[in-house]
């Protein structure tokens, strides 16, 4: 069996990546991606920890993580189409509008 | 012995059903102003519900069966006889200084002598002027359509009244209190489209404010001492010596004094008295109702409920001073309400200053009362016990007396009113019948006052029953021997005089309630022979006809019950004081006890009270009525014919009209006389000050708002600008900005956490 402590390291590389590409992707999708990619991060944090204690309740987190993500995607996305439909771009360094 | 017996607990399994006398009346109060709403100008409401008459005379009725049945299981012999139930509304739980200490809020029922006797008079009356206001409200077309409004109102303050006197604490009794304050407001604004009726339903809502707030101050303080404003609580702690140990007398007595503040205010007495006059613009029945019969009893209801403190062997001594005045303070008002009543031209004035005069007896009466339990030693000595509760009794029953006596007069009054103007509007639109009323009666209320005693006269022949109830109100309120109000007034001034032996500082209202039963004498025969005997002095008091029979039957009724009143002196009035251990009919029979009244009144065996009854009886009863037999009214016109009970009054008054009619041109144009008929410039003094003191202080604090008060918000308001200006820039709108901010602020986060791991 793989050591916990080696799914934690790759968690956090996949975190770090994706941290990176929401900093420095201007395209709306990429970065939602992106924000998945640390979400799952995060889940594989949980289940790594779930075996580290041998507690099924960081399984159990990363189940309802996974439900939750799916949703947020579907609003992320909602959310992008309105934005498509106001501004005619999904480029976030042309969409400022809350400026001061 | 006597007080200290066993505690008889009486668990009635009616106490279950008690809440309904409050709650009745207080559902009926959406439920009539929604139908009203929902069926104004529908026959079928009009005509057969009365627009709401009837709803609420079943819920009035339904609420006096139920107190009816509630006072039987609690009339009987007991020393203590106190019942209540709770019903139990929050619990919160205080922790406070180590301990959990749980306080329970609820609304529960307290019964003992004084609730008994209150809650017969106010659910008693609340029916008979329910009945009243079905035969005066809805016959004049000036009320139509907004009857729902006038019983809706009428409701609720029943609920507020029947609440306060069941209520179990001080908090409730204020609560209720302030629900009756609030209809009185309402029902003395019933026609706001008159300035005169809205001025003066501000003027009482703001007057009795004032005594409110002293209440509350007063109420405060009781809750600081004692923990709670339970009446349990509070009476069984003022009896505990380690309790009443830990207590300042002297702080108790300020809070008591403030709470009298506020029973001043709500009975209307001085110096608090300025609004009960101008409440008259309500309608009759409103009159009768609160600012005779109910509200204005609240003051009196609420002193009452202090006799645990002043008998309190503990307080013993500690607070004359308070007895002292709220006798004071009634002694006065007896005299001055008097004084102003001697000159009033509008029937319901005059009985409006007299409430305020046999209001202060009453208060006289307490007060001399509260004195004698506050200085005798009466839980241990018999004869000490006997006086106290006595001279309790008496100011309780007055107030019984005064209640039933004054509800009826008012409603004899409105019924003399209410035809005056009909016979006023027939007689001036008998041709253009199909006219507008409304316009009518607008165009000619200011050119003839249907209220003013100069437009009547002689109606004696022509109202008979109305005559008659007037007849015997006006005799038990002037206390004449064998009716109601004497024996009760009897008991008030003898008290008064027996504390004045004791303390001289009580010699000045025992003096005040002396001269005030001559006073009282006068005023009121004067009303009703101006009303009724004499020749009509208008031509509509020539046309007067009878009432409907709505107004007939109350009047039938409380008749009766003012000249009964001789059995419930028989039956001992000792049964409605406090830790009173005689019960109704238990002390003696009913004939011995009124042979016992008998000869107490008439042939005391103290040659001092035995002159002094007949004193009050001489002023009162003949020097007071023979100034006013031979001033006014006269014989009837010619062809008249009165019942032959007034037949004897009015051929009396004739003899002592024609043979001493004396010429009183010169005193009624004094200046004392004026100073009477603008009421000894009360309103005026109070009007001046409130200009000078309230516009003034009105004035700087506009401009202290406007400098001060503004100027701080003004610099708060630029302040916040500016940083907020500085902090916008940091807003970018762009995402990435956001996610960076989002990402340092949970690095941030995380090492603070681990630096305080």
């Amino acid at each position: 069996m793989i050591d916990p402590a080696w799914v934690s390291a790759l968690s956090a590389i996949l975190f770090i990546i994706g941290l990176g590409g929401a900093f420095t992707r201007k395209n709306a999708i990429i970065v939602l991606m992106c924000i998945e990619l640390m979400l799952n991060a995060a889940n594989m944090q949980f289940a790594a920890a779930a075996v580290h204690h041998g507690d099924p309740t960081g399984w159990v987190y990363t189940i309802f993580a996974i439900a939750i993500a799916a949703s947020e995607v579907a609003i992320g996305l909602a959310i992008f189409l309105a934005m498509y439909g106001k501004h005619e771009t999904i480029s976030l360094d042309d969409v400022d509008v809350l400026r001061n | 012995m006597a007080g200290a017996g066993t505690d008889t607990i009486i668990d009635s399994e009616l106490m279950q059903f008690a809440p309904l006398i409050i709650l009745l009346p207080m559902l009926a109060f959406p439920v009539i102003l929604f139908l009203g709403r929902v069926f104004n100008r529908n026959p079928f409401w009009k005509d057969t519900m009365k627009e709401g008459g009837i709803i609420a005379l079943v819920v009035m009725a339904s609420s006096l069966i139920i107190s009816l049945l509630l006072i039987k299981d609690h009339l009987g012999g007991f020393a203590s006889m106190k019942d209540s139930v709770d019903f139990l509304w929050l619990n919160s739980s205080v922790y406070e200084s180590g301990n959990l200490t749980s306080i329970s809020f609820g609304f529960g029922i307290y019964i003992d002598h004084i609730t008994v006797m209150l809650l017969f008079v106010a659910s008693f009356l609340c029916l008979l002027i329910n009945i009243f206001s079905i035969g005066y409200m809805n016959t004049d077309p000036i009320n139509d359509n907004r009857n729902h409004r006038f019983y809706a109102e009428f409701v609720l303050f029943c609920s507020g009244m029947l609440g306060m006197v069941l209520a179990d604490s001080f908090l409730w009794l204020f609560i209720f209190w302030e629900i009756m304050g609030l209809c009185s407001y309402l029902l003395i604004g019933f026609y706001y489209e008159k300035p005169s009726a809205a001025y003066a339903a501000k003027k009482a809502f703001l007057t009795t404010r004032i005594g409110d707030v002293f209440l509350i101050i007063g109420l405060v303080m009781m809750w600081d001492m004692f923990g709670s404003l339970d009446y349990d609580v509070i009476f069984s702690a003022v009896e505990d010596e380690t309790f009443m140990a830990g207590v300042s007398s002297s702080t108790l007595q300020w809070a008591l004094g403030l709470m009298f503040i506020g029973a001043v205010g709500k009975s209307a007495q001085f110096p608090l008295h300025v609004w009960l006059p101008d409440a008259m613009e309500g309608p009759t029945p409103v009159s009768a109702l609160i600012h005779a019969a109910t509200m204005v009893n609240a003051g009196l209801y609420l002193v009452a409920r202090m006799f645990p403190f002043f008998g309190s062997e503990y307080l013993q001594h500690d607070l004359v001073d308070l007895a002292f005045i709220i006798a004071l303070i009634g002694g006065i008002t007896a005299v001055m309400a008097a004084a102003i009543a001697f000159v009033q031209h509008d029937l319901k004035k005059v009985l409006a200053y007299s409430t305020m005069s046999q209001l202060a007896y009453i208060f006289t009466g307490l007060g001399c009362a509260m004195f004698l339990a506050n200085t005798l030693d009466w839980q241990t000595d018999a004869d000490a016990h006997y006086i106290v509760i006595v001279a309790f009794g008496a100011a309780l029953f007055h107030l019984f007396n005064h209640a039933m006596a004054k509800g009826m007069l008012f409603m004899a009054s409105g019924s003399v009113i209410h035809e005056v103007h009909h016979a006023h509007h027939h007689l001036h639109h008998h041709d253009d019948h199909h006219d507008d009323h409304g316009n009518h009666d607008e165009g000619h209320e200011e050119e003839f006052d249907a209220q003013s005693m100069d437009n009547m006269g002689g109606l004696a022949s022509k109202m008979p029953l109305t005559a008659t109830a007037m007849l015997v109100g006006s005799a038990s309120i002037m206390g004449l021997p064998l009716i109601g109000g004497f024996w009760s007034k009897e008991g008030i001034i003898a008290n008064a005089w027996r504390v004045a032996l004791e303390d001289p500082r009580f010699f000045l209202p025992a003096m005040c309630v002396l001269v005030g039963a001559a006073m009282t004498g006068f005023y009121m025969s004067r009303m009703w022979l101006k009303t009724f005997a004499g020749k009509p002095k208008t031509e509509v008091a020539a046309h007067v006809g009878q009432t409907n029979t709505w107004i007939k039957i109350p009047l039938f009724v409380l008749t009766f019950v003012t000249l009964s009143a001789i059995l419930f002196a028989g039956m001992g009035f000792t049964h409605w004081a406090p830790d009173s251990e005689y019960g109704l009919l238990s002390e003696k029979n009913l004939f011995d006890g009124i042979a016992y009244e008998m000869s107490h009144a008439f042939a005391n065996g103290d040659t001092f009270f035995f002159i002094l009854t007949y004193v009050a009886i001489a002023i009162g009863a003949v020097l007071g009525p023979g100034i006013a037999l031979s001033l006014y009214g006269g014989s009837l016109a010619e062809g008249e014919k009165v019942k032959p009970w007034m037949k004897p009054i009015i051929r009396l008054n004739a003899w002592v009209y024609d043979r001493y009619n004396f010429d009183n041109q010169a005193i009624a144009n004094s200046g004392l006389s004026r100073a009477l008929e603008n009421r000894l410039y009360f309103d005026h003094y109070y009007d001046m000050a409130m200009l000078k003191i309230v516009a003034g202080f009105s004035d700087k604090s506009a401009e202290t708002d406007k400098n001060v008060v503004d100027g701080v918000i003004k610099k708060i308001e630029t302040g916040t600008q500016s940083i907020s200006k500085v902090v916008r820039s940091m807003t970018t709108g762009s995402a990435r900005d956001y996610i960076l901010m989002v990402a340092v602020g949970t690095l941030g986060i995380f090492f603070l956490l681990w630096g305080v791991a």
